[in-house]
């Protein structure tokens, strides 16, 4: 083999586009990595090179490699897609790096790249059109249980559920389990599709739409509900706009962003007159957040775009901006809080959901190590690469503590993946979403008054 | 056993990934060698032939024990965050990464010192034992990310190394792989100022270029009783300097002393980690006190004294861990802060004598606008180690060259008023012309001498650390002729 001078003063400079080989629309954008200086000050925040010690797995050698198909040194093929699609998007580099690189971005810019250079096929491919485009657009498919079942049987997470038996986890399990737990089996979107508004219990003080997420509101409806309940007790009257869609974070992950283009035109429309937009997914809070990099080369939606996203907030970040009645009955538990990666990276929220819950008269809770690491989710990151997926769920799992009885956190992608660990590693802890804790706290509260 | 689904026919991959004993743990491929190229240091860049993960000791022997056979080049890497180049494989090194032998093997609180493998991270030696009380004291300011070996082979400092000593201060033992495969070991039962030569000092600074070191036994301190920290902003540098050597001659010895000057500062506040200082002061030092809990008030105020003696606008003392640990984060991110102003940037890494401080900063400023490149200064303060951050654009024809001249000219600066080139980066690629600023041919080749006694075939990251031989062999010539013309 060769060796090849790379010396970077060989390069003509400032012929970056000619040479480059992002032959599509929209490439990785050169002001994000002309940010980064090559410190590898984000190295140790990654979970890939933490399992892989691999340069090219990390953030720095990702944003060199992408930097690199763009001076024309490498192309778009197979041997790119690889670090590129191993990232878990989960934004710890984001917040270890100095100088703000915005390495999330260049990673999705990339994907989009190398989705459009090489289209998936094979099973992934399959699997990949089935959910991506057969079913999270739809929401009344996945309303349907008919939906929700081809959704299984397609993506393999059928199996999944079944091997690792999660099904016995899942919402439904918990209302057994949880007495004080409301029984709720229903999507928000079906039940209130007669109402416009949610009224406030009690004084209207705001008004707020909600995104109800399209796997949250069939797989989760419980914490759909409890969202409502607690928002609606705080004095805010809930809209739930017909028109809403998927966020398309799911897409946009996969590289598939023209399809993340026209959910996220479709949201901007569905929520044109909502002067608030309420998220409990905080993955898709995230997604909402960031539209406007979707639309980078068509000005007027990207104006549209920045406008829709400065409406959008985090359900703890608006109880607790908002100020919200601090439950007075007791919840005797001991918990721990998973920063979510993008609540916690993505969007910096990572002191008001931990209020909400020390505000709750009972509450033990108890720090976990690393409480900002990814647990591996990642959208559908576990199912497209489960080996990677594992070791870093497996970590995750080191660090939660043995003697909690729930793990708190504000992302339905997680939680699932965390009842995924807690039955795996044979632990017994309890996954729920921070706001179902208020919620229920709330109602032990109503509860004790109608037993006067 | 051979190791399957390799896609090359290159026998010398074939027979190292034989040693790794997996198809996972050596990377051939172009793409995956791309991200090799360079270090933290990214002017040059060249890819290695292979870069393989061994696991331990016994990989790491067997593999430089073939390298040596075959007369391949290769080189050890840690993180990958050294500044100077010292982890560019210049000759297309066969990279061995240290990084998978990141075991913590074990913790002697009685005897203070704890033995780590070279790929252990340095912050996390730190975070390991702080709940019983102890702490490792060297930190450099890549401390998150660096290896323990990285630090060895630079033989790394930090902001605290002014009351505690640099790395070497802190190596007690060291386990090393020699450049022909064989397994070494100095000081092996931490006994320190073990009789005969100090290998260890040989060793620790040597940048790579004497052998691979596989296992580490440290020192490690007892945390201090007490600490305070100060913020404290002047309006001109020349305060600033002065304050920094009043508080040293008044005997404090402070556990940090750190300037920033005003480049640096909005660097740092345009950054991830901003902290608020004023945008249009000169220099803001960051001090540290540590210690018994007695006397500290007492040196506290005596800063603030010295401080507002000296004109400072305004001074202030840490309210909270939390609020030290903003302080601090500002400060040890400051290098890639610069990202946030510069698409580039060059740090150089000279020390000068204190006092020369105040004439030092002035000489960079006319360097800065003789090159029309903007310097940003960051300053160990109390051991007088300044980085010089020259900040560039590498995508405009000819800013790095003028770049490279620039930083040249401050490490001239800096020798020329009795300090020298490198304080903890190292020399590397990077400084190799300027060593000839503070050593003479000769001095040079006393240096080459002793390498070759380690490193005979000089496989082992060749070309760093000692200018290009040519001239140096030349005189080299020229000493054996003359004494062989006096026998
Ligand atoms: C933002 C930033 C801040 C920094 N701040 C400081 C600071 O405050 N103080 C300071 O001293 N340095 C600092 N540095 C420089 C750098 O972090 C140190 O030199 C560090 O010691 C390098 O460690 P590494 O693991 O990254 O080594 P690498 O960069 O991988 O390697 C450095 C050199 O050591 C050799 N080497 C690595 N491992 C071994 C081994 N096991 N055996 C033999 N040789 C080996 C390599 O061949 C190479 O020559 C900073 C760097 C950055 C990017
Ligand atoms: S992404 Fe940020 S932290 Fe990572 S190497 Fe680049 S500048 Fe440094
Ligand atoms: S997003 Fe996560 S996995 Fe991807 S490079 Fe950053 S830290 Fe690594």
């Amino acid at each position: 083999m060769s060796v090849r001078e790379m010396d970077i003063k060989a390069d003509p400079s400032c012929t970056t586009n000619s040479l480059s080989n992002y032959l599509w629309s929209d490439p990785p954008d050169e002001n994000k990595w002309a940010d980064c200086v090559h410190c590898g000050m984000c190295l140790e925040s990654c979970p890939t090179y933490e399992h892989t010690g691999q340069e090219q797995h990390s953030p720095r050698g990702r944003v060199h490699l992408i930097k690199s198909v763009a001076e024309g040194k490498l192309k778009v093929n197979e041997m790119f897609a690889d670090p590129v699609f191993q990232c878990l998007d989960c934004r710890a580099c984001t917040t270890a790096c100095p100088a703000d690189v915005d390495v999330g971005g260049l990673i999705e810019e990339a994907r989009g790249q190398v989705r459009q250079a090489m289209p998936l096929t094979g099973w992934k491919g399959t699997v990949s059109k089935a959910i991506l485009e057969g079913l999270f657009p739809h929401p009344n498919r996945l309303d349907s249980l008919g939906g929700l079942l081809k959704f299984y049987q397609k993506s393999g997470l059928q199996k999944a559920v079944r091997k690792t038996g999660l099904i016995n986890i899942m919402p439904k399990h918990l209302v057994e389990m949880e007495s004080i737990m409301p029984e709720i089996k229903e999507s928000v979107r079906k039940k209130y599709k007669n109402e416009n508004v949610i009224k406030a219990k009690g004084e209207s003080k705001h008004e707020v739409s909600f995104l109800t997420g399209c796997v949250m509101d069939v797989m989760f409806g419980d914490i759909n509900e409890a969202t409502i309940n607690v928002l609606t007790r705080n004095g805010n009257d809930v809209k739930i706009p017909k028109n809403q869609t998927c966020c398309g974070a799911l897409h946009v992950h996969a590289g598939d962003r023209e399809t993340g283009r026209k959910l996220a035109k479709q949201n901007i429309e569905a929520f044109q007159d909502s002067e608030k937009i309420i998220v409990n997914a905080a993955g898709c809070g995230c997604m909402l957040k960031e539209y406007p990099e979707l639309f980078r080369e068509e000005p007027e939606w990207h104006e549209k775009a920045e406008e829709f996203s400065k409406k959008v907030e985090d359900i703890s970040k608006y109880l607790y901006d908002t100020g919200y009645e601090k439950p007075k009955a007791e919840i005797n538990k001991r918990i721990t809080y998973h920063d979510a990666c993008h609540l916690a990276h993505g969007q910096g929220i990572r002191q008001e959901p931990r209020d909400l819950l020390l505000n709750i008269p009972g509450v033990e809770m108890v720090h976990m190590p690393n409480s900002d690491r990814c647990c591996g989710s990642a959208g559908v990151y576990n199912i497209t690469n489960p080996e990677m997926a594992g070791a870093v769920l497996e970590s995750k799992m080191e660090n939660v503590p043995d003697d909690v009885e729930m793990i708190s956190m504000g992302n339905p992608g997680c939680m699932l993946q965390m009842a995924i660990g807690v039955q795996k590693y044979g632990r017994n802890q309890q996954v729920v979403h921070t706001v179902q804790l208020l919620d229920w706290a709330y109602q032990k509260e109503d509860e004790g008054k109608e037993g006067k | 056993m051979a190791v399957k689904g390799l896609k090359t026919k290159d026998q010398h991959i074939i027979n190292l990934a034989n040693i790794v004993n997996s198809p996972r743990s050596i990377l051939y491929q172009k793409e995956d060698l791309l991200a090799y190229d360079c270090d933290g240091f990214t002017i040059h860049k060249h890819l290695p032939r292979a870069v393989v993960f061994p696991k331990n000791t016994e990989e790491v022997a067997r593999l430089v024990k073939y390298c040596h056979e075959h007369d391949l080049p290769f080189l050890a890497r840690g993180a990958g965050t050294g500044l100077s180049g010292g982890a560019i494989p210049l000759n297309g090194e066969v990279i061995i990464s240290l990084v998978r032998m990141k075991k913590l093997l074990s913790v002697d609180l009685e005897n203070r010192r704890a033995v780590v493998e070279p790929g252990f991270v340095n912050l996390k030696l730190t975070n390991s034992i702080s709940d019983k009380g102890y702490y490792y004291a060297p930190d450099p300011s890549s401390q998150y990310c660096c290896t323990i070996g990285g630090n060895v082979a630079e033989n790394a400092g930090g902001a605290h190394c002014l009351k505690y000593g640099v790395t070497t201060n802190h190596i007690l033992g060291l386990e090393v792989v020699m450049p022909n495969g064989e397994i070494i070991e100095i000081g092996a039962n931490g006994i320190p100022d073990a009789p005969g030569y100090d290998l260890l000092g040989l060793l620790t600074g040597s940048e790579g270029t004497l052998g691979i070191v596989t296992k580490i036994t440290v020192r490690i301190l007892k945390n201090p009783e007490a600490k305070q920290t100060v913020l404290a902003y002047f309006d001109k540098v020349a305060d600033g300097s002065q304050a920094v050597s009043d508080i040293i001659s008044a005997g404090i010895v402070p556990a940090a002393l750190e300037m920033m000057d005003k480049t640096a500062i909005e660097g740092v506040e345009a950054a991830a980690f901003p902290v608020g200082h004023p945008k249009d002061i000169e220099a803001v030092l960051l001090i540290e006190v540590d210690g018994i809990s007695a006397g500290i008030d007492e040196q506290i105020n005596e800063i603030l004294d010295v401080c507002k003696k000296r004109n400072v606008r305004e001074v202030k003392v840490a309210q909270d861990e939390a609020e030290r640990g903003r302080w601090w984060a500002n400060r040890k991110t400051g290098f890639g802060a610069m990202g946030a102003i510069s698409p580039d940037y060059l740090v150089q890494d000279g020390v000068i004598p204190r006092s020369k401080l105040p004439i030092v900063l002035e000489r960079i400023n006319q360097i800065s606008e003789e090159y029309g490149l903007r310097i940003s200064n960051i300053f160990h303060a109390g051991d007088g180690n300044l980085h010089p951050l020259v900040l560039f654009d590498a995508r405009i024809p000819g800013e790095t060259e003028k770049a490279l001249a620039a930083g040249s000219a401050c490490l001239q600066v800096c020798a020329d008023v009795g300090g020298t080139i490198t304080g903890e980066h190292g020399v590397g690629i990077e400084k190799r012309e300027e060593m000839r600023f503070v050593f003479k041919d000769e001095e040079i080749i006393a240096q080459t001498d002793i390498r070759e006694v380690f490193n005979p075939k000089n496989l082992l990251n060749a070309g760093k650390l000692f200018p290009t031989p040519g001239r140096c062999v030349e005189i080299k010539k020229e000493m054996k002729a003359a004494s062989t013309a006096a026998n």
